[in-house]
């Protein structure tokens, strides 16, 4: 028997080793449950089965089977067993993870011990398998749902070290493991008090990083000459099982496997019941996904007030997260539920129900529940279902839980032992009709409820009285009845009794304290009264009114729009390139592509002719500098050098404020990290494809670029009293900063070129320079691979970057707001740096105090390459009237004023190849302006990303009708829904709107 | 015609214009009278600091100015500013803008400000004449003063130094999202302190205002004192608020306590048009330069609420509730128009719309005679980039200095750049 089971020698092979200390315990009886509903598997159930349990495991298992003679019988008389549950993210039995605690004062370090990480947020070198304890109250919990066997890890940390299979047992710890559980993994830092990472991007970063290392640390293991001991990375070097990434939602769950992809890591991941609104990325992926229980509540939209304040999406969510495990079953992915993040576990089943009532078949619920688990835990050999030889793990209840979600528990049995139990499993089930004679009168005595709180009417002809004081006990139901109704006197107390040989029989004690017995004859209920069968009336399953769209929200589009063949006929087009401004011109789109602009074209075959007489054409409004479209912080504000994250790891695609800077004509932006540090985060170039995925935003022709900054920012001049320690602190400091880590990054590329100059041969045995993400991104800088953005003020500090790259060999692409730029204009055009500008705010700080609105002209005057940026989602809607601002301010040229938010950021963000100009063969990225396309009186009406419309007014005018109607549809369902106004309406994710000087610790705030 | 150029050039900073001492007459510009539409190629006559006569106007004793294809307007009135209030928004010393605690009605803003700040110059070349300066803070910020936007200090500046007194409607909306510190409960407790603190603070000033009337002995208490005119009905109640709720609560607020309200940001005032209508509540509307502040919201609603509170009848003007971007105030008019609101309407909005509300309107707001001689020459549009772009400015008759900080600082660097052969 024994050699069935994987892993675990023998059970209870373990405790051989302990001293026994009193009377032995003897483990090994045969017990045999017979005439029950028995859930074998989740795809078989036997009616009148009988399951025989010997030496804690399943022994026999089938129908009508005739219990073993040395076996002790239990006669379940129709009762239910189901396979026991197993929760693949548990914390069961793990030390309780401290509270996290937010320090006022940055603490940039960690305490070190041993060969603990540099980072407080990594701990895998911890083991849940000797750091479990069975607690009590966590497993009663988790037995009363019909579980026996949970995956359990420390829920603290992005490293949270290796998890471990057990069963709820509760005997010795060691006798519980089952085997070996993955590694967790999460971007939440938890209760390290250490600043970094303080971002998403930062904590994607460190996790690179350290997969990173410990792909080193092997090979530091394999060379004869020995690196630091690394706890952490000592155990990740060669581990090669699975790792359990919880994700916050859709998109991050995609972060994770862009991480797992990169690392080749077998990854399986906790979701969020947002999965079903990616369904189709997630699906790819083809890895299992563990899925919590937990659904948004109904919104409040009981007045007016509350409901604008409740947005489409949360509607929308609220309707379609139930349904998300039906999606990702339709879509054939595999996934598991678990118990994780529910308020309360007694909630689980109303959880699962919410899951089957969206329409999860049950059975796919218990594969989820069991199967599922048992085979990604890698103990299908031992668990998951209740066939010959697998643990005896399972639970009995009154009735099928999958079939009523108030289903009656009774026991729960872990290898063969009862551990948890109500009642009795000869408990019974007094519901149903029962004919009473009473003093030669036919009562009728109907009991109703639940089996363990039962309800009830005793009838007689059409008089009746409910009965009263009830006590169910496991064989035994009591109750009082007030008798005058009938007309006799008093109250009777009554007691029914069900027989161990299956008879029932009763006891009444009349008001004169006469006690009388009588038959009783028992059949099911005959006819419910009209108030239960509505209540205990399934909802008939009602079609979902929330769309689901791309992204799933307000504007959302359910399919993207398409590559038109399109010719724009007779506009003003301003190109933006040498043909200048034409005048009645036309310009023809096709295959996202710019075919010809001029004057009179011919329209080819199949072409959309839209006539343009009396509007404006210009080159889609291209933003150097924006932070839309970003989750999880703009800032890593950590460190004063964050070279390592990256913008392009936390694109945010449902951002509404990518519509709306459609919706004023803007098609392409940089997402730049934010200004709190001298050499920030790696910069992202994104194309405003609302509707996509954040990878297909990205903007593949343009070279990577990266976010610096200088002044009062990185030097935390305005951040307050407690960020005093940080290096640098002074203009002087940034200088030194910046020169240290290029002369390092320096030093890093020849390390790696004199390794790869050797021949492959020399190569091995010997050891490989670390992978250093950080120095990666500034080699990449000395190299002209990657291009710097500098968020710069005054004037000192533009000399000084200028000079410090001369003296590395690189050029600084492009001063972003920078404000002083007028004042060394000469010096940055014979650098070769482009200049951005906000066109006209000043006075905000006192670096700025010197800025105006003439910059831009003042620059390009000087030959400066000038843009206008906006550094604001709000500012970002209208760039062209802010590059009209240079008019205003400083007369510039019409045209040239137009290239500020065309060309010239195109140019200044290297992809002017591509876009920034109306000239046949650059892409389609195209605005329809009503009017002249600097005056603040125009706005835009048509824009094209690619050849395709992603905003047009004649769309907007839809959607806005199509918004306000499924609004109202929902709020209606929400208003008729029975929780409404006791849920608190979540908000939905979305947008989150950062500034440059956003610099809050993501992680140091409660996400729940 | 003066060259206010050559004038400012030898100055470091603006000199406040000289008194009127001699008649003017604006030549041959169209008027934008805003009180009685455009008057194509029409004299304006400026006498004493005032506007003595439009159309046939006596060119006696007069300084001629040539505005021949320029554009008159009456000098833009900018509400709800910290002008002169701060000067650089990080550097604490620089900034005057609030006092401590939630209920300091008796703080006057005009008190503080500083004439001489290099941001009023900026503002004023925009066209922007006078200025309504309003405290920040708490919940009772205090009063706002009106001032004009050329003097030596603030006697000489003030039009009005008590306009109003300022209520910022407490937040009602539970904020939801990982960046709010405060859960649900603790921002609940507040809202609700909030909400008793100042209905306590006015119960307490009303019995104050009560007891004073009838004559009881009784030390003076400087804070509920200067409310006294709020409830003799002498000065409105400013109240910022934006959101539906918060202005529910707001209108409510001021009935039960019968007080005159004006309301300030309104973002949701569109939506309660009918009762501002009805109980004749200005709306001193908050930038349209801003987000839609709820996901599925029009993407132009900002742009276009101007024009629904015209659409609706309620009376309203424009504001920048802050300090150097006030000058963008003739292009937030112009946002208006591009979005649906008629243009005499948007000029409305800046000019003779603010002078009412403000209660000013009888010296103020449009070209009329007998108003201040408060006007504004633009080569354009005032409300258009392609327009805005003001050539001279008279306060009450005296020519206004056009010159700021930002045009010195570009010629300083121009010169660099013609040196450099640029």
């Amino acid at each position: 028997m024994c050699k069935l089971i994987p892993f675990l020698f023998c059970l209870s092979a373990l405790a051989q080793v302990d001293m026994q200390l009193g009377l032995r315990e003897n483990k090994n009886q045969a017990i045999a449950f017979t005439n029950a509903v028995i859930y074998v598997s989740w795809d078989q159930v036997i009616e009148h089965g009988t399951l025989v349990v010997r030496d804690q495991l399943v022994s026999q298992v089938g129908a009508n089977l005739a219990p073993p003679k040395d076996a002790y019988a239990v006669d379940l008389q129709g009762k239910v067993i189901l396979p026991g549950f197993i929760d693949v993210y548990s914390d069961y039995g793990m030390p309780e993870v401290p509270k996290r605690e937010r320090s006022r004062t940055p603490v940039y370090e960690t305490e070190r011990q041993g060969g603990n990480s540099w980072n407080g947020s990594i701990h895998a070198e911890r083991s849940a398998r000797d750091l479990f304890k069975p607690m009590g109250k966590q497993a009663d919990d988790l037995l009363a749902n019909g579980f026996t066997a949970v995956h359990t890890n420390s829920m603290d940390g992005v490293f949270r070290g290796q998890g471990v299979v057990v069963d709820l047992a509760q005997g010795l710890p060691a006798e519980s493991i089952l085997g070996p559980g993955f590694h967790g993994l999460s971007f939440d830092k938890g209760t390290s008090k250490q600043l970094y990472p303080s971002s998403l991007m930062g904590s994607i970063a460190l996790m690179r990083q350290t997969f990173a290392d410990a792909q080193w640390y092997a090979s530091v293991r394999k060379s004869a000459n020995a690196g630091e001991y690394n706890a952490a990375l000592e155990q990740l070097a060669d581990y090669k099982g699975g790792y359990l990434f919880e994700s916050a939602d859709e998109l991050s769950l995609l972060r994770c496997a862009a991480i797992a992809k990169e690392f080749g890591l077998n990854a399986i991941y906790v979701g969020s019941n947002n999965e079903y609104q990616r369904l189709e990325a997630i699906a790819k992926l083809k890895r299992p996904v563990i899925l919590p229980l937990v659904f948004p509540e109904t919104p409040k939209v009981a007045t007016a007030a509350e409901s604008m304040d409740v947005s489409l999406a949360s509607l929308r969510h609220w309707e379609l997260a139930p349904g998300n495990a039906a999606s990702l079953a339709g879509a054939g992915v595999p996934f598991a539920f678990t118990t994780y993040k529910l308020k309360k576990s007694s909630d689980f089943w109303a959880g699962l129900h919410t899951s089957i009532k969206a329409g999860l078949a049950p059975e796919q619920a218990l594969k989820a529940l069991t199967a599922v688990p048992a085979q990604l835990l890698n103990q299908e050999g031992q668990l998951g279902s209740l066939s010959v030889g697998k643990r005896a793990n399972f639970s009995v209840w009154v009735e099928s839980p999958l079939d009523d979600e108030k289903a009656t528990w009774l026991a729960t049995w872990v290898n063969g032992k009862s551990i948890k139990a109500a009642r009795d499993l000869s408990f019974v089930d007094w519901r149903g009709t029962h004919q009473i004679s009473v003093r030669d009168r036919a009562f009728v005595l109907e009991l109703s409820g639940s089996p363990t709180g039962l309800s009830g009417k005793l009838k007689l002809d059409d008089l009746e009285e409910s009965i009263k004081q009830v006590t169910v006990d496991d064989r035994e139901l009591t109750f009082t009845i007030p008798m005058d109704r009938f007309a006799f006197e008093g109250v009777y107390r009554f007691r029914l009794l069900a027989h161990t040989d299956g008879t029932r029989s009763g006891e009444m004690i009349n008001s004169f304290g006469v006690t009388q017995t009588f038959d009783l004859k028992s059949g099911p209920m005959v006819e419910a009264s009209d108030e239960e069968t509505d209540e205990e009336k399934e909802p008939a399953p009602t079609e979902s009114l929330a769309k689901l769209t791309y992204p799933n929200m307000g504007y959302g589009r359910a399919m993207p729009p398409v590559a038109e063949t399109v010719l724009l006929r007779n506009a003003v087009v301003w190109t933006s390139a040498e043909q200048g401004r034409l005048d009645g011109a036309d310009v023809l789109v096709s295959a996202g592509v710019i075919q010809a602009v001029g004057v009179g074209l011919d329209a080819p075959a199949g072409a959309t002719v839209v006539d343009c007489t009396g509007k404006h054409i210009t080159a889609g409004i291209i933003d150097e500098h924006s932070h839309i479209a970003i989750s999880g912080g703009v800032n890593e504000f950590s460190h004063a050098v964050t070279a390592e994250v990256r913008i392009g790891d936390v694109v945010n695609s449902d951002d509404i404020n990518i519509y709306r800077a459609l919706a004023g004509g803007v098609t392409t932006v940089q997402l730049l990290h934010g200004s709190a540090n001298p050499i920030g985060g790696q910069a992202q170039v994104i194309k405003l494809r609302w509707g996509s995925l954040p990878e297909d935003m990205k903007f593949k022709d343009a070279p990577a670029s990266i976010k610096f900054a200088l002044g009062e920012n990185v030097k935390q001049s305005n951040a307050g009293d407690e960020f005093v320690v940080r290096y640098p602190q002074s203009r002087m400091g940034v200088e030194t900063i910046i020169r240290d880590k290029f002369q390092a990054a320096k030093e890093y590329g020849e390390k790696w070129d004199a390794y790869y100059s050797l021949k492959p041969n020399r190569r091995q045995g010997m050891l490989p320079p670390r992978r250093d993400l950080q120095l990666e991104a500034l080699r990449e800088i000395l190299d002209a691979k990657r291009f710097v953005h500098c968020h710069s003020y005054v004037q000192s500090e533009i000399l000084m970057l200028m000079r410090l790259a001369e003296s590395f060999g690189f050029k600084i692409q492009t001063f972003t707001h920078i404000l002083e730029g007028y004042k060394v204009a000469l010096e940055m055009a014979a650098h070769g740096a482009g200049g951005s500008s906000f066109s006209d705010w000043w006075a905000y700080k006192f670096e700025v105090y010197d800025a105006i609105p003439t910059n831009p002209c003042l620059m390009t005057r000087a030959g400066v390459v000038s843009s206008v940026n906006s550094d604001s989602p709000e500012l970002m809607r209208r760039l062209n009237q802010e590059a009209g601002k240079s008019v205003l301010y400083c007369g510039m040229d019409e045209e040239e004023a137009l290239k500020l938010v065309t060309i010239n950021p195109a140019i200044q963000l290297k992809i002017d190849h591509k876009v920034g100009s109306i000239e046949s063969g650059k892409d389609a990225d195209l605005v329809v302006w009503n009017g002249h396309p600097l005056s603040i009186h125009s706005s835009a009406e048509r824009t094209m990303v690619d050849g395709r419309t992603y905003f047009s007014l004649e769309d907007d005018g839809k959607l806005r009708l199509e918004v306000e109607e499924e609004r109202a549809k929902l709020i209606q369902k929400a208003l008729k829904s029975p929780g409404n106004g006791s849920g608190k309406s979540k908000k939905h994710k979305g947008s989150e709107i950062w500034d440059c000087e956003d610099t809050v610790d993501f992680w140091g705030v409660n996400h729940d | 015609m003066i060259n206010i150029f050559l004038f400012a050039c030898l100055f470091h900073d603006q000199v406040p214009g000289a008194p009127q001492t001699q008649a003017i007459v604006i030549k041959g510009g169209d008027l934008y009278t805003v009180s009685h539409g455009v008057l194509h190629a029409t004299d304006l006559r400026l006498e004493g600091g005032k506007i003595t006569a439009i159309g046939e106007v006596s060119l006696t004793d007069a300084i001629i100015v040539d505005a021949q294809g320029q554009r008159v307007y009456p000098g833009l009135i900018a509400p709800m500013t910290r002008l002169g209030l701060t000067e650089i928004d990080a550097v604490r010393a620089t900034n005057d803008t609030a006092e401590v605690g939630d209920l300091t009605p008796e703080v006057l803003a005009g008190i503080a400000f500083n004439p001489d700040s290099e941001l009023i110059p900026t503002v004023r070349s925009n066209g922007i004449a006078v200025a309504q300066v309003a405290p920040g803070g708490g919940l009772l910020q205090g009063q706002s003063s009106l001032l004009m936007l050329d003097g030596w200090n603030r006697e000489d500046m003030a039009l009005n130094m008590s306009v109003g007194m300022h209520l910022k409607w407490p937040n009602v909306r539970v904020r939801e999202g990982w960046w709010v510190r405060d859960s649900a409960e603790e921002q609940r407790d507040k809202m609700s302190k909030q909400a008793l603190a100042l209905r306590e603070a006015f119960a307490q000033a009303k019995a104050y205002h009560l007891a004073r009337e009838a004559s009881r002995i009784m030390p003076k208490n400087t804070r509920w004192e200067s409310m006294r005119p709020l409830f003799k009905g002498e000065i409105p109640l400013y109240v910022e608020a934006d959101e539906y709720k918060q202005i529910q609560q707001a209108l409510e607020f001021t009935e039960s306590f019968g007080l005159k309200m004006v309301l300030c940001g309104g973002n949701d005032a569109w939506r309660l048009a009918d009762v501002l209508k009805e109980r004749g509540i200005p709306v001193i509307l908050a930038p349209q330069t801003r987000l839609p502040d709820r996901a599925d919201d029009h993407y132009d609603l900002p742009y276009k609420t101007p024009h629904l509170l015209h659409e609706s009848g309620v009376q309203f003007c424009i504001s920048i509730p802050s300090s150097w971007a006030v000058r963008n105030l003739p292009l937030q008019a112009g946002i208006a128009m591009a979005f649906g609101l008629p243009d005499d309407a948007a000029l409305r909005s800046i000019t003779l719309s603010t002078a009412e509300i403000l209660g000013v309107s009888d010296r103020l707001g449009s070209l009329d005679v007998g108003k201040d001689a408060t006007i504004i020459i633009s080569k354009g549009d005032i409300t258009d980039t392609l327009g805005l772009n003001i050539t001279a400015m008279y306060i009450q008759g005296r020519a206004v200095d056009l010159d700021n900080r930002h045009r010195q600082l570009h010629r300083k660097y121009a010169t660099r750049l013609e040196r450099a052969g640029k």
